[in-house]
């Protein structure tokens, strides 16, 4: 049985965590914490904040963590943060979620019937390579400054890659199944839940979750670009005030918020929804 | 005898036939399929006034207007040139990571959170970091692209390691060969195709981030004209870079790199 990969915008690696090593410190079977997983990824941050510290104090261009975490702290003293993410998250959802609607679609169509696989797989091909900010300059362009710009910044730029993910999931439903259970008769409800729905779940989880973090770069870009509000105002705000600490401290937002939702939110349901795909494929491979 | 080759001909014949007939087929479909996308386009166009929404043809006339006048190449070449320099430096220094995460437990352990939470960062952040650091200059697009692309050379140069055939290496201990020519004939080798994939991997997005720094802060390239059509408020301008931006990308993806990859690594065997 092949099994497609998800297409994507990340580095993923195959297995979550480092598995058993034939090369690895075989002497160390002392427990000793600094060498262990936690300790490597524990250590590995902190030598990422001292890089960042030691460049923030090389070059004066450069803001470092101290200045960040001051601006950061500042800027929830202002009362800035919440209300701009507020804003900028109904945009960003809301896209989302119609990007989500049509991306399915798209992605059922291309990968149920040959005609729309034709016509559409060209046109989702030309989506997936359209940058962000070509969206971002676009929508500005269409629609001024106001919500409308990033919210179909964010759908115009996600739709592809919801839609690609989909159609993989569709083309990937095995045929022998299929045929299988047209040749018994299994009735059509069941051939759904049971067939359709459990190959396909794992693909929207993945296509959406790729919609949203090419979506939050799309959002953010767009407000950059043409918006009175929102988080990628105000970090343009400071940029423009050449005060690169308060736009440091953005980014450690930007990139937070993202991460968390990746990380705590979205991996979590995509491995959740592959789990009897993986399960299944380690038990034919042994 | 005879008549079993005739008709085994004659079936392959019938697949052969088949099969360009589905090929004819599909081909038809995408033209059709593009049809309908340059018609709604059109009709679109014809809704809103002709500065909001241009019409293809104005769109192609642009397009055309821009390789005529050689600022197609001059620019693209520079974008190729920083997104080439960007992934030599992302070998550079993603090669010796993917080496260490493929030899050592603890190393993998060490760049896992970098390497799988780069590629969730936006692109916004790169290009504004590469902007601060440089200004406006050719290193900030070099710097990005290396940055985006590090982490997929060396997620592939670990998988490459960890997947060396360990039985070459233990006969080229038994036959005594030295560890630099381990280095260099067993080892090299394996991984090459997987520095490869990376790269190809990373195209799209490096591509994509090169030009995004360019919009924020080049003196040149495709992201530099993208963001002056923008500033001069030019919608065809910024449609008619798009599509460029695209057949560019989907030529140095499919003819290039395939190419080139098939090229070097001729010696493999095809299945794997």
């Amino acid at each position: 049985m092949s099994v497609e990969e998800p297409i994507g915008t990340r580095a993923t690696l195959p297995t979550a965590t480092p598995g058993p090593d034939t090369a690895g410190p075989t002497g160390a079977t002392q427990g000793r914490w600094l060498t262990s997983d936690v300790g490597a990824r524990v250590t590995s941050f902190a030598a990422g904040l001292l890089l960042w510290a030691v460049l923030g104090a090389v070059f004066d261009r450069i803001p470092g963590p101290v200045d960040a975490a001051v601006n950061l702290w500042q800027e929830f003293g202002r009362g800035e943060v919440f209300g701009n993410f507020a804003t900028t998250l109904v945009r960003f959802f809301a896209g989302v979620a119609i990007a989500a609607v049509i991306g399915i679609t798209a992605g059922l169509l291309v990968g149920w019937s040959k005609l729309w696989r034709a016509a559409l797989s060209d046109i989702v091909l030309v989506g997936l390579s359209i940058p962000a900010v070509i969206w971002a300059f676009l929508t500005v362009m269409w629609f001024g400054l106001g919500w409308q710009a990033p919210f179909t910044a964010t759908v115009l730029a996600a739709t592809p890659f919801v839609a690609v993910n989909v159609s993989k999931g569709v083309t990937g439903i095995s045929r022998d199944l299929r045929d299988m259970s047209r040749a018994y008769e299994v009735p059509l409800r069941r051939r759904i839940r049971d067939l359709a729905l459990p190959a396909v779940t794992g693909y929207i989880v993945t296509g959406v979750r790729f919609g949203m973090i090419i979506g939050w770069n799309a959002v953010l870009l767009s407000e950059w670009f043409g918006s009175s509000s929102g988080v990628g105002f105000r970090a343009r705000y400071w940029y423009d005030a050449n005060r690169f600490g308060g736009f440091a401290a953005w980014v450690v937002l930007f990139i937070a918020f993202i991460v968390a939702l990746d990380r705590l939110v979205l991996e979590r349901l995509s491995r959740r929804a592959f789990a009897w795909r993986d399960t299944e494929v380690r038990t034919d491979d042994v | 005898m005879t008549d079993v080759a005739a008709v085994s001909r004659q079936e392959r014949a019938d697949d052969r036939r088949a099969t360009a007939r589905t090929g004819v087929q599909r081909l038809a479909m995408a033209l059709f399929g593009w049809l309908v996308f340059l018609g709604i386009w059109t009709w679109g166009s014809s809704q809103f006034s002709g500065t909001v929404l241009p019409t293809p043809k104005t769109v192609a006339l642009e397009m055309w207007s821009i390789v005529a006048s050689g600022r197609f190449f001059s620019n693209f070449g520079w974008s190729l040139l920083k997104t080439v320099l960007g992934f030599v430096v992302a070998v550079l220094f993603g090669a010796p990571i993917g080496y260490l995460m493929g030899r050592s437990r603890y190393w993998r352990a060490f760049f896992h959170d970098g390497v799988t939470v780069s590629g969730t960062i936006p692109g916004l952040t790169y290009a504004v970091m590469a902007l601060i650091i440089f200004g406006i200059s050719m290193e900030g697009p070099v710097l990005a692209v290396a940055l985006v692309s590090m982490p997929y050379i060396a997620i592939n140069v670990a998988e490459g390691i960890r997947g060396v055939d360990q039985d070459l290496i233990k006969m080229s201990h038994a036959f005594g060969r030295s560890p630099r020519q381990i280095r260099r004939d067993v080892l090299v080798p394996s991984i090459v195709p997987f520095v490869f994939a990376g790269v190809r991997l990373a195209f799209a997005i490096a591509w994509k981030v090169e030009a995004l720094t360019e919009v924020f802060g080049g003196r040149n390239g495709v992201g530099f004209e993208i963001r002056r059509s923008y500033q001069l408020f030019s919608i065809p301008g910024v449609l008619a870079w798009m599509f460029l931006f695209i057949a560019f990308m989907l030529l140095v993806e499919r003819l290039l790199l395939l190419r080139l990859e098939n090229r070097v690594l001729g010696w493999r065997p095809t299945e794997r």
